[in-house]
């Protein structure tokens, strides 16, 4: 608040606990881990109107805030903001991308609750210098000879 | 999710993204998505609920 008790926006770029303190040191711990740099772009654009009873937030604002926040947690990760950039049917997303390539790999809509914890997992496999995946299972990939499209939705409860 | 992540992360030719159904009402309820995790391939829901990694990876090569 200012100093007529007004509430003033918040900077893109103004740190936000987005975690509980316990909670912050152990991702810390593990964003220490990263074997390679990771770029959050933040993609926002026009929202869909969301469902009746759906909490009032500024969708595309807290997504900045988890992004921003989990950038705040480690030198290895940080974070960028676009509007409607090319590639992003729906805002708010974030992007995770190895190194800042884009890889395929998004979330579309705001992570929180549960959902906090899918981006960070997203993440720390980003930032491995090699695939999590089981060998059988990247012999099997590899096998691949079409693109593919994996969509998974979820809920933050 | 993070299989799905996992798998794009592993092939140049694997996308994976995860969609908050709650935001995107309107695709989740063209895509039938009563329960979650629903997970869709190539456009087509294909089946509901976690498996282990040997499963998944079966279930969506076998979707492709």
């Amino acid at each position: 608040m200012d100093e007529d008790g007004a509430h003033q926006p918040r900077s893109y770029s103004e740190p936000v606990a987005i975690l509980r303190p316990d909670e912050e040191t152990k991702v810390r711990e593990l964003l220490d881990g990263l074997e390679r740099p990771v770029e959050l772009l933040v993609a926002l654009g026009p929202e869909e109107t969301p469902l009746p009873g759906a909490r009032d937030l500024d969708f595309g604002a807290e997504a900045v805030k988890i992004a921003t926040g989990l950038a705040e947690l480690s030198e290895r990760v940080s974070c960028r903001v676009e509007q409607e950039p090319e590639g992003f049917p729906r805002f708010p997303a974030i992007s995770i991308r190895p190194e800042g390539r884009d890889a395929g790999v998004r979330y579309d809509g705001l992570p929180w609750g549960y959902e906090l914890g899918s981006l960070i997992g997203g993440v720390l496999d980003a930032g491995r210098a090699e695939p999590a995946l089981r060998p059988e299972s990247l012999e099997a990939l590899a096998a691949l000879d079409r693109e593919l499209a994996l969509d998974v939705f979820v809920t933050p409860t | 999710m993070l299989l799905a992540y996992r798998c794009a992360l592993a092939s140049p030719l694997v996308t994976a993204t995860a969609i908050e159904a709650n935001e995107f009402p309107r695709l989740a309820e063209e895509l039938e998505v009563w329960s979650v995790p629903r997970i869709v391939v190539g456009g087509v829901p294909r089946w509901d609920g976690s498996v282990p990694e040997p499963v998944f990876v079966a279930r969506v090569l076998a979707s492709s």
